[in-house]
């Protein structure tokens, strides 16, 4: 009976385009955070050791900061780790795990698979990786590392291996894609008795074995993932295999489509859904927005907006099908009856002909509402 | 509002002063300097302005001299729909007190009715636009200032379109500039902001450029080194199949090289070998050469005697022949030279009867012309002597038919005497004799009187009657006619005149054939070259038969000549031919000549030099001998080509020995394989050359931490970008916002601007002339004035007219604020820069004026205003 860790797709250095300087600060603190409460978990579930498949880093490239922060992390891991290059860290002439930072810094229990050869990791324990050489390999390093291998005879043999499997992916002809009937005609044949998958970001098992599995990134990159957040304790007994995952992330990732804006209490539901969102620093919210908006309106939910921008980690609104037109409650109480009454007009005349000028003119409506509020 | 009364006391000079305004239209304040004019129009102001408590210098100014008392000001006055009295007192016992009677009773004092005054006065009147229309003393000439005033502006815009304009707009408006220039300057140009955040946005997508171009420079190096990697790999493989093949072949060169040498020496024997054949078959090929020309010379010697017998004996015959030759040709030239001689003879006995019958025949045809030329001279005579032509001719004829016809009528008409003969007798009738035969009848016509005698028997005297007489008288006439033309045509009788004529027309004809017979005969010679040639020929043809030779005799006639010649020309052609065949042939007999006697000639001089040349080829030939003999050549012949042959076998074992090793192929790949070596070591040296400058790449850019600079650059752009986006956003609709209000408030002042100047013109053009028009600002200023096409600036105009200008502006501002309440136009002594002639007009202006709104002027001139129409007028003492 073995038990160990299974992790992958850290993407330490990713960065959002979408966060502030200070969300996207703590956005990578969560990614090293999450490195130290695997640390905690693999001692707490007793493990034997950690394996990290693929993906550590979001690229070869990364700042060497983060490079030392990891190992820095790392080293209060107390179990051996063992970092399989994935495609985005490939073990290429520039790889990270080259590079002076990481071997100047690397904590003695941390091994980077380099190539396909098995690593005895315990008496009853081997491991064989199939480490990403390239960024564009012909084939998945993984077939090659499984054909090399005879059964495996009185050990364990643990697989760690990247890629896109081809049960999952719609294009099954793409390069690095790695064949599910290989890996179970492989666990049929005693050659590996459980395949730890990374690069896909959920936590998902692949066929019915129950030996194969992605354990998914521990802190969540997008929106579309469904089990991000996890890592993945597996034990491996003599002919069972039993695993679980355990949320960590601290980042979650919202996003609504198509929300209906058209009257006050819209807004005001809006705002409200808004507020009851919790860890707000820790969440990135992506609106897209509908309906119709008088010049009031769009003024009140600009305020929300702005609103939710300081509190949110990021909070990101797609209004392009959210029309705001200006009606004639937006300029009843301001009495305008000269030159004013004539721009409100005139302006009201292009925004109802559209296109770019339509929209300036709708953005000059709004602010001669903003500044006849101030001025009147 | 309207001024019901006015009252002044301990105000500056003045003790007290009370004006009751007129109900409507003009209230004229008249009075001398210092009665207290000024301060009248300057109280109702103050009155407002200040509190009583007020010590202001303006409220300290109006402290009345030498009076220890508060200047005191009442108003009473309407405005909107209050009607009120507004008392103040300054400085001593301020006091302030405000009674309203309409709309409802009210009773205020102290600040309380100041502010109630204040207040009602803010609601119903456009208190700046009051004061601006004010004129006091020395503002007449200046315009009113009329920007922002709320109620002339909304007068105007009702006036433009009834839409009058909140007075909170301009404030709007000026919100909306102070946001334009936020972002633009005044005169629209970008500020620096936007220039910055574009540079910003650019510099940031170039950073973001130059990263990823870093990052490509990256992965490039890596999948460089992995490739140079691969092809090190490949190449030092590669070298090494090379080194054992170079090594191959260099065993190989090796024995190649030896067999080489072998081969090398065999072809040198055998090129020595073939050296010592080529010698000897030269030589024997010289001694052939020496026996082969002595044998040839001979031979040509031989040749060549016996060509020069058989050319001398050709040459002989060729002599005789040409002799032969000679001889036909001699006889035949002499029998051409007779033949010829006779030919020539026979032509001029031919030419000698020729010519004789020539002669004969044109001395004939100067015969027949000298004989045409007598006749015609003769005729000439006659021609000359008879005028009878036959127009005369005719003359004559009709003048006797006339006579006949006469004669005749004579007959008819005159009495006749039948005679008939009984028998023969002779009878006497007018004295002629006549015969009467027996039988015949005669009759005598009696003209006058005729006379018939029968000798001795009878005398018979017949007298016409009168008619006959005139016939009578006619035959005369007709008589006489005739003898006239006989006489003009000089002949006696009409058949004389045809005898005549008949002379006269052969002599004419005579005349015409000598041109004929001149023709006919001269042909186309003239008279003199027809008479030349006669003469050579009676001269020549007797010579020719005096000089020609007696043999053979002359022909007899010229027919004969003919023949003879014929004869002649016939035998000289004949022997012509034959005298031209013959010189044929000796020219040819010759030439035969000539050819052999040349060739002969030829030959002997060939033969003496072919006999030296065989003399010489037999010494050469015999010299030869005596050195080497013929056996002895052959004999070293045939040795030389035995040591070839067996020179040659060597040299073909070698090559076969050679060629077994195919050294061309084993050369080839030995150079191939060390090229290929060599290209490889040099691939290799390149290869791990650049791997390592990619490596060194790969570690100095592979920790820059490109991938999150890249990000960071990105993230920054990306905020850089919607930074941008807004401020452009913002600018862009602040820009719009502006110039779209702009543009509309302009539109609007330039609508309620139409209205002011349309009321200024009607006024003015009572002053002026109906070409009269203004200019006006927006900002409400008259600009210019236009009359009869000529525009002034108004500050270009004289003082007078700008006085009357602004009065005329002022009025019409009065005027149209009038319908909502408006505001008294108050005039202090205005109208002083003005001549009399205007004054009048302008009177008119103000008395159309004050039918719309109340005007109040003081003045100390009153004339000046004698002309406003009606008017309530106030005298201050």
């Amino acid at each position: 009976m073995i038990r160990f860790l299974h992790t992958s797709d850290w993407q330490l250095g990713m960065t959002r385009h979408f966060l502030s300087e200070g969300a996207q600060e703590r956005y990578s603190q969560a990614r090293f955070d999450a490195i130290r409460t695997m640390g905690r978990i693999a001692k707490e579930e007793q493990c034997r050791f950690v394996l990290v498949c693929g993906d550590a880093f979001e690229s070869n490239q990364v700042d060497r900061k983060t490079v030392a922060r990891a190992m820095e992390a790392l080293k209060e891991v107390s179990v051996p780790v063992f970092i399989l290059p994935g495609n985005h860290d490939p073990l290429n002439a520039a790889s990270v795990y080259r590079s002076s930072t990481f071997i100047e810094r690397k904590p003695a229990h941390v091994q980077v698979v380099e190539n396909a050869a098995p690593i005895r990791v315990a008496a009853e324990v081997e491991l064989v990786g199939a480490p990403w050489l390239s960024k564009r390999p012909a084939t998945n390093p993984l077939e090659d590392a499984i054909s090399a291998l005879g059964p495996a005879d009185g050990v364990s043999r643990i697989c760690l291996a990247h890629g896109a499997v081809d049960t999952l992916t719609p294009d099954r002809e793409s390069a690095g894609i790695i064949s599910v009937a290989m890996l179970e005609q492989a666990i049929i044949e005693g050659k590996i008795h459980f395949a730890a998958l990374g690069d896909r970001h959920s936590l998902t098992k692949v066929g019915d074995s129950g030996r194969i599995w992605y354990s998914g990134t521990p802190e969540s990159t997008d929106f579309r993932e469904t089990q991000s957040g996890y890592i993945h304790i597996v034990e491996i007994g003599d002919g069972t295999v039993a695993s679980k995952g355990i949320q960590i992330g601290q980042w979650r990732f919202i996003e609504r489509e198509r929300v209906d804006l058209n009257t006050a209490d819209d807004v005001e539901a809006l705002r409200k859904s808004l507020e009851e969102i919790e860890n707000k620093d820790r969440t990135v919210v992506r609106l897209s927005l509908v309906g119709s908006l008088t010049l009031t309106l769009s003024g009140a939910l600009q305020n929300h907006i702005l609103a939710a921008n300081d509190v949110f980690g990021a909070f990101d609104v797609r209004a392009d099908d959210l029309l705001v037109l200006p009606d004639h409650t937006d300029f009843a109480n301001l009495g305008f009856s000269g030159f004013a009454d004539g721009t409100v007009q005139r302006l009201r005349s292009k925004i109802s002909e559209g296109r770019d000028e339509g929209t300036v003119a709708r953005e000059a409506l709004i602010l001669m509402l903003r500044l006849a509020r101030e001025t009147v | 509002m309207k001024f019901i009364r006015l009252r002044v006391a301990n105000y500056r000079g003045v003790t007290a002063a009370e004006v009751t305004f007129g109900p409507a239209g003009i209230t004229l304040v008249q009075g001398p300097n210092e009665a207290g004019k000024t301060s009248l129009g300057e109280a109702i102001g103050l009155l407002f302005d200040y509190l009583d408590s007020s010590k202001h210098r303006n409220i300290e100014a109006i402290k009345p001299v030498h009076r220890d008392e508060g200047p005191e000001i009442e108003l009473q006055a309407e405005s909107g729909p209050y009607a009120f009295t507004y008392f103040k007192r300054f400085l001593k016992k301020p006091e302030t007190t405000l009674t309203v009677t309409r709309p409802k009773s009210e009773n205020r004092t102290g600040r309380e009715a100041h502010e109630r005054a204040e207040a009602i006065l803010r609601e119903t009147l456009d208190i700046d636009l009051w004061k601006a229309l004010i004129i006091q003393q020395g503002d007449a000439i200046h315009q009113p200032n009329l920007t922002k005033q709320a109620s002339l502006s909304r007068a105007l815009d009702k006036a433009a379109g009834g839409r009058p304009a909140d007075p909170r707009e301009e404030g709007l408006f000026d919100a909306v500039l102070e946001e334009y220039l936020r972002y633009y300057t005044e005169r629209g140009t970008e500020r620096k902001d936007l220039a910055e955040a574009r540079k910003a946005l650019t510099d940031a997508y170039a950073e973001v450029a130059r990263i990823q171009k870093a990052i490509r420079d990256l992965d490039h190096d890596i999948e460089r080194a992995a490739s140079l990697q691969r092809e090190l790999g490949q190449i030092k493989k590669q070298e090494e199949e090379l080194t054992k093949e170079r090594a191959a072949h260099t065993a190989s060169l090796e024995e190649i090289g030896i067999l080489e040498n072998a081969l090398s020496e065999a072809r040198l024997k055998l090129k020595s070998a073939q050296q010592s054949e080529q010698i000897a078959h030269r030589d024997k090929e010289a001694r052939q050469g020496l026996i082969g020309a002595a044998d040839k010379a001979a031979k040509a010697h031989a040749d060549i005697e016996e060509s020069g017998v058989m050319s001398l004996a050709a040459l002989n015959q060729a002599e005789s022949k040409l002799k032969d030759a000679q001889t036909a040709f001699d006889e035949s030239d002499r029998k051409r030279k007779g033949a010829d001689a006779l030919a020539v003879l026979r032509r001029a006995d031919f030419d000698y009867y020729n010519n004789r019958l020539h002669f004969e025949q044109l001395r004939e045809r100067k015969s027949r012309i000298d004989h045409a030329r007598k006749n015609a001279a003769q005729a000439e005579e006659i021609l000359a002597r008879n005028s009878v032509d036959s127009r005369a001719l005719k003359s004559i004829q009709d003048a006797e038919r006339g006579l006949l016809t006469a004669n005749a009528q004579l007959q008819t008409g005159a009495p006749s005497v039948l005679l008939r003969g009984l028998a023969d007798c002779h009878l006497s009738v007018d004295d002629a004799e006549v015969s009467l035969s027996k039988g015949e009848v005669r009759t005598i016509s009696v003209a006058d009187t005729s006379r018939l005698s029968i000798p001795g028997v009878l005398d018979i005297e017949i007298t016409a009657g009168a008619s006959a007489e005139g016939l009578t008288r006619k035959v005369e006439a007709a008589r006489r006619a005739l003898g006239d033309a006989c006489a003009k045509a000089g002949v006696s009788t009409p058949d004389d005149a045809r005898k005549a004529c008949d002379d006269r027309r052969e002599a004419m004809r005579h005349v015409e054939s000598k041109a004929q017979a001149e023709k006919e005969n001269l042909r186309d010679l003239t008279y003199e070259e027809l008479d030349r040639r006669l003469r050579g020929l009676e001269q020549s043809v007797p010579e020719y038969l005096a000089r020609r030779v007696a043999e053979p005799p002359m022909c007899p006639d010229l027919e004969s000549a003919k023949k003879e010649r014929a004869r002649a020309e016939a035998l000289h052609h004949e022997t012509v031919s034959q005298w031209e065949s013959d010189r044929e042939q000796l020219d040819a007999a010759r030439s035969v000549r000539d050819v052999w006697n040349t060739k002969h000639q030829e030959s002997r001089v060939q033969l003496d030099l072919l006999a030296k040349d065989l003399k010489n080829a037999c010494d050469n030939l015999e010299r030869a001998r005596q050195s080497v003999t013929d056996d002895a050549l052959e004999t070293s012949l045939t040795n030389a080509v035995q040591a070839v042959a067996s020179e040659e076998a060597g040299v073909r074992a070698a090559e076969t020995s050679l060629k077994a090793k195919n050294p061309d192929k084993v050369k080839a790949l030995a150079e191939t394989a060390k090229g290929s070596l060599h290209t490889a070591q040099n691939r290799r040296n390149a290869a791990h050359t650049e791997l390592t400058e990619v490596q060194t790449r790969l570690k100095i850019h592979g920790e820059e931490g490109l991938h999150e600079k890249l990000h960071g650059a990105q993230t920054r752009l990306d905020h850089l970008a919607a930074d941008h986006a807004s401020l452009l956003r913002r600018a862009s609709s602040a820009k719009c916002l502006f110039e779209t209000m702009r543009e509309e408030r302009d539109k609007a002042r330039r609508a309620y601007v139409a209205p002011l100047k349309e009321k200024i013109e009607h006024l003015g053009r009572l002053v002026f002339d109906d070409s009269f028009q203004v200019d006006i600002s927006e900002d409400l200023l008259i600009v210019s004035r236009t009359m009869n096409d000529i525009t002034v600036p108004f500050d270009c105009l004289s003082g007078g007219t700008r006085e009357q200008l602004s009065l005329i502006f002022r009025s019409a501002c009065s005027m149209i604020v009038a319908k909502d309440g408006g505001a008294p136009l108050i005039l202090d002594d205005t109208l002083g820069y003005t001549d009399p002639g205007r004054l009048r007009l302008m009177g008119a202006v103000l008395a159309k004026a004050a039918k719309e709104c109340q005007i109040v002027i003081f003045t100390c001139v009153p004339d000046r205003y004698g002309n406003v129409g009606e008017a309530t007028v106030v005298a201050l003492t």
